[in-house]
């Protein structure tokens, strides 16, 4: 009996088998940062885009010198999942080391930072639909609520309550950009002729506001408000992989 | 014994060494012109209680040509210190002149004044006539962006008029920066004025004029401070000056802005044992007269030993003339190495030529394995070798592209839930269904609890349809069934019973205003045959007058 207790022990105890590296990390390893982002590339367009394969991507990027590209994939990655170590690492990174500037977050993106973005809905919603259900139901079954059913509509009733500063936060964090060209210029007026404020460095995070006439309004980390060209900036939201510049895009 | 009396006698030495009194003198100004008035201080410390000095100046011989009288005297209650003060007039003649030693009396003690020498030259600008005058001492040559170009406004008085101050310093000059630098009011050395110090820097090239205005202070009665009466007088310099950009014939490829006269004065490592991936930093101090603070950082490019983080110090310390960078360095490989050299050039404009500078490289002696690969950046570089704080990561992670978050299933695009479509249109279809059903259910619940909604209702139709069936009756019998039905139908609700009960008299309890007769004649008419006294009377009179009772009826529902 013992030496059956000390198997299953060891058996728990056992560290799991590590997984073998696919070939992106091989190649990642080997300093073949192009390969990589050829293979992960590859993996995003047939199985999907992933926290990991994005923070994975941002990685390389960054090594291969693209900021803009780097950052776009990190900040996505976060917001698929807020935890993401990878990511936040590139980003510390950038910031530190590479200079990237990106603004605060606010205590309210914070605490959208805590689950994310879409779980934040995904938790709204199911209260949203429990309390009105909970609250429903009795009415139509022409009942009086039971005590369970009453908790439960208050128990959900404040979990909607504190999602409320989550779906703010991650509407706040919606509206962020990253610099994809080198050497932008915010401009005081959205004209061509606009006058330039300040330079902005590619990789960049900056908060954008309303568009107009090809133009963006954004407000850079240091508070310097103007505008950008909408094709000078892209949003971590609504892509996968990283916006190709080179290509122009079709009619 | 011999031992006591050798103590004794290093004990009186020692007293008598600390009884010596020590004495000091200055001259303002150190170095006077011929004629010119000064001042001397005279401090004696000592080692018992001085008091104050009697007769001072008794002894005291000036040298030929020059005057000097004792003006005044500082001393405490109780203190070994005391200060003379002595006014003069500097000689005619050149050269050094001595005033011989003296005596001072105190209560205490007479000490002893060494020789002080008084050193005139006509080279100190002193003047004993004309007006105060203002002089802008600025380098004249072609100026450079970005240069800092140090100026002086001299303000130089004479024995007549005597400078006692300035303000309102100002700068009129487009596409140049102004800053006043030092204190503001600083005494020339001949004692006969004030400079105050300025900076210009260059924004941009072309030619353009400067002007320099301000107001100085000016004291027109003479030295002597009882008769002294003061006014503003104003100056104004105006310059016109070339900017250029630094020339590219000959610039280096590590110039980075610097323009001036600097020196390499030196570089460190805060750690000069680490290990392989410890991140040490590299500090290196630059010094001199120039555009310290618009200096961008020399670039050290990363190597097989070392990873090299950008320099991001701009610490500037204007008090000192310095500027320092700080790489961190991350070695990447074990055993005796020199950390990457820190080559600058730096461009002189009074010469026009470009200078270079290096930094020169630091032996380290890096402990620890090669890995495979370097990554780690430490975020306390100075921090000690060893400790936990140095292991903190805040490099790149190395990625695992397998890692998916909460609600992460794989897209092709990362879009945000709250801009899908099918989840708006889904919910809203839910929410609408709701509450269509809570409305039934509210509904449904109110006319349960009110019957008698639904009883008119059912009342109102009857009574309609009835009214139809005897407008549209061919003969009396069936005018009077119809108009019956209709009655019964329209008052069963009213006094809740089954319309099929009621009678005339119950009719016209609810109307009370219907004729009884023609209420008699039409239930006889419709219902005679039933209680065996039917009626066969002509209803042709009463019609309307039956109509309008339904109509009535009708309406009250």
């Amino acid at each position: 009996m013992r030496t059956l207790w000390l198997l299953l022990a060891g058996l728990i105890a056992a560290p799991l088998p590590a997984a073998e590296p696919d070939a992106g990390q091989a190649a990642y390893v080997a300093g073949d940062y192009v390969g990589a982002i050829e293979r992960w590339q590859a993996q995003v367009v047939a199985e999907g885009a992933t926290a990991g394969r994005l923070a994975a991507l941002g990685n390389a990027e960054w090594k291969l010198g693209r900021k803009g590209r780097a950052m776009v994939c990190w900040e996505r990655a976060l917001l698929l999942d807020p935890r993401n170590a990878v990511a936040t690492a590139g980003i510390r990174h950038a910031q530190s080391a590479g200079g990237v500037e990106r603004p605060a977050l606010t205590w309210a993106e914070d605490y959208a930072g805590f689950l994310g973005a879409n779980a934040w809905l995904v938790i709204a919603t199911a209260a949203f639909w429990v309390a009105l259900l909970g609250l429903l139901i009795p009415r139509l079954r022409r009942r009086a609520p039971s005590e369970w059913q009453e908790k439960m509509v208050v128990a959900a009733a404040t979990v909607f309550l504190l999602s409320l500063p989550g779906l703010w936060g991650g509407h706040l964090h919606a509206r962020r950009a990253v610099i994809r060209q080198t050497e932008v210029s915010l401009r005081l007026t959205p004209t061509a002729r606009g006058e330039a404020i300040v330079g902005i460095a590619e990789g960049d995070v900056v908060r954008t506001d309303r568009p107009f006439n090809g133009y963006v309004r954004v407000t850079t980390a240091d508070g310097k408000s103007g505008w950008l060209q909408t094709r000078e900036i892209e949003s971590p939201w609504g892509g996968g992989l990283p916006a190709n510049l080179d290509t122009p895009k079709a009619p | 014994m011999t031992r006591c009396l050798r103590l004794l006698a290093c004990f009186l030495a020692l007293t008598c060494a600390r009884a010596e009194d020590y004495v000091s003198w200055e001259m303002t100004p150190p170095v006077a012109g011929p004629g010119q008035p000064f001042k001397l201080q005279v401090r004696i410390e000592s080692d018992v209680i001085l008091g104050p000095a009697d007769r001072v100046g008794r002894e005291l011989k000036p040298p030929k040509g020059m005057a000097l009288r004792f003006s005044g005297q500082l001393f405490r209650a109780n203190t070994t210190e005391a200060t003379l003060n002595f006014s003069g007039v500097a000689p005619e003649e050149e050269g050094a002149h001595v005033i011989p030693s003296f005596n001072i009396r105190f209560p205490a003690k007479l000490i002893k004044v060494p020789a002080m020498t008084v050193n005139v030259s006509a080279a100190t600008g002193f003047r004993r006539e004309g007006q105060a005058r203002a002089e802008l001492a600025m380098p004249v040559r072609t100026y450079y962006v970005g240069e800092r170009i140090p100026g002086a406004i001299l303000l130089k008085g004479s024995e007549q008029e005597m400078v006692n101050g300035s303000f309102g310093l100002e700068c009129e000059a487009e596409g140049f920066t102004f800053q006043q630098v030092g204190a503001r009011n600083e005494e020339l050395p001949n004692g006969q004025g004030i400079q105050t110090g300025f900076e210009l820097t260059p924004l941009r090239t072309g030619t353009s004029e400067v002007t320099i205005n301000g107001i100085m202070l000016v004291n027109t009665g003479g030295l002597g401070g009882f008769t002294a009466s003061g006014r503003d007088r104003p100056f104004t310099f105006r310059r016109k000056v070339t900017v250029e950009h630094v020339p590219e014939t000959g610039r280096p490829t590590e110039w980075t802005g610097a323009i001036g006269r600097f020196l390499a004065e030196s570089v460190s490592v805060s750690n000069p044992k680490p290990e392989v991936g410890e991140p040490i930093r590299l500090r290196a101090i630059l010094a001199g007269e120039g555009n310290l603070d618009r200096i961008l950082p020399p670039e050290i490019g990363s190597s097989e030993t070392w990873d090299v983080i950008p320099s991001n110090d701009r610490r500037f310390r204007r008090a000192e003339d310095q500027r320092s960078f700080t790489y961190t360095l991350v070695p990447r490989l074990p055993g005796k190495q020199m950390t990457p050299a820190i080559r600058f050039a730096v461009f002189d404009p009074e010469t026009r030529t470009f200078q270079r500078l290096e930094f020169a490289p630091q032996p380290v002696t890096v402990t620890g394995n090669a890995p495979s690969k370097v990554e780690l950046v430490s975020a306390d570089p100075g921090a000690a070798a060893g400790s936990p704080a140095a292991k903190a990561l805040t490099g790149l992670a190395t990625p695992d592209p397998r890692a998916r978050g909460l609600l992460d299933p794989g897209s092709q695009v990362v879009a945000p839930l709250a801009g899908s479509r099918p989840f708006w249109t889904t919910n809203l279809t839910l929410l609408t269904l709701s509450a269509t059903l809570f409305a039934a259910a509210a509904g449904s619940a109110y006319l349960l609890a009110h019957p008698e909604i639904l009883r008119r209702a059912r009342a109102r139709r009857e009574v309609r349809a009835a009214r139809r069936a005897a407008t549209s009756a061919m003969d009396d019998a069936g005018f009077a069934v119809a108009c019956v039905r209709g009655l019964r139908a329209g008052c069963a609700p009213w006094i809740e019973a089954t319309p099929e009960a009621l009678t005339q008299g119950d009719i016209r309890r609810v109307l009370p205003a219907a004729d009884a007769a023609i209420l008699d004649r039409i239930f006889r008419r419709a219902d005679g045959a039933k209680f065996g006294a039917p009626s066969d009377a002509s209803l042709q009179a009463e019609k309307p007058a039956l109509l309008a009772l339904l109509a009535e009826l009708e309406a009250r529902l």
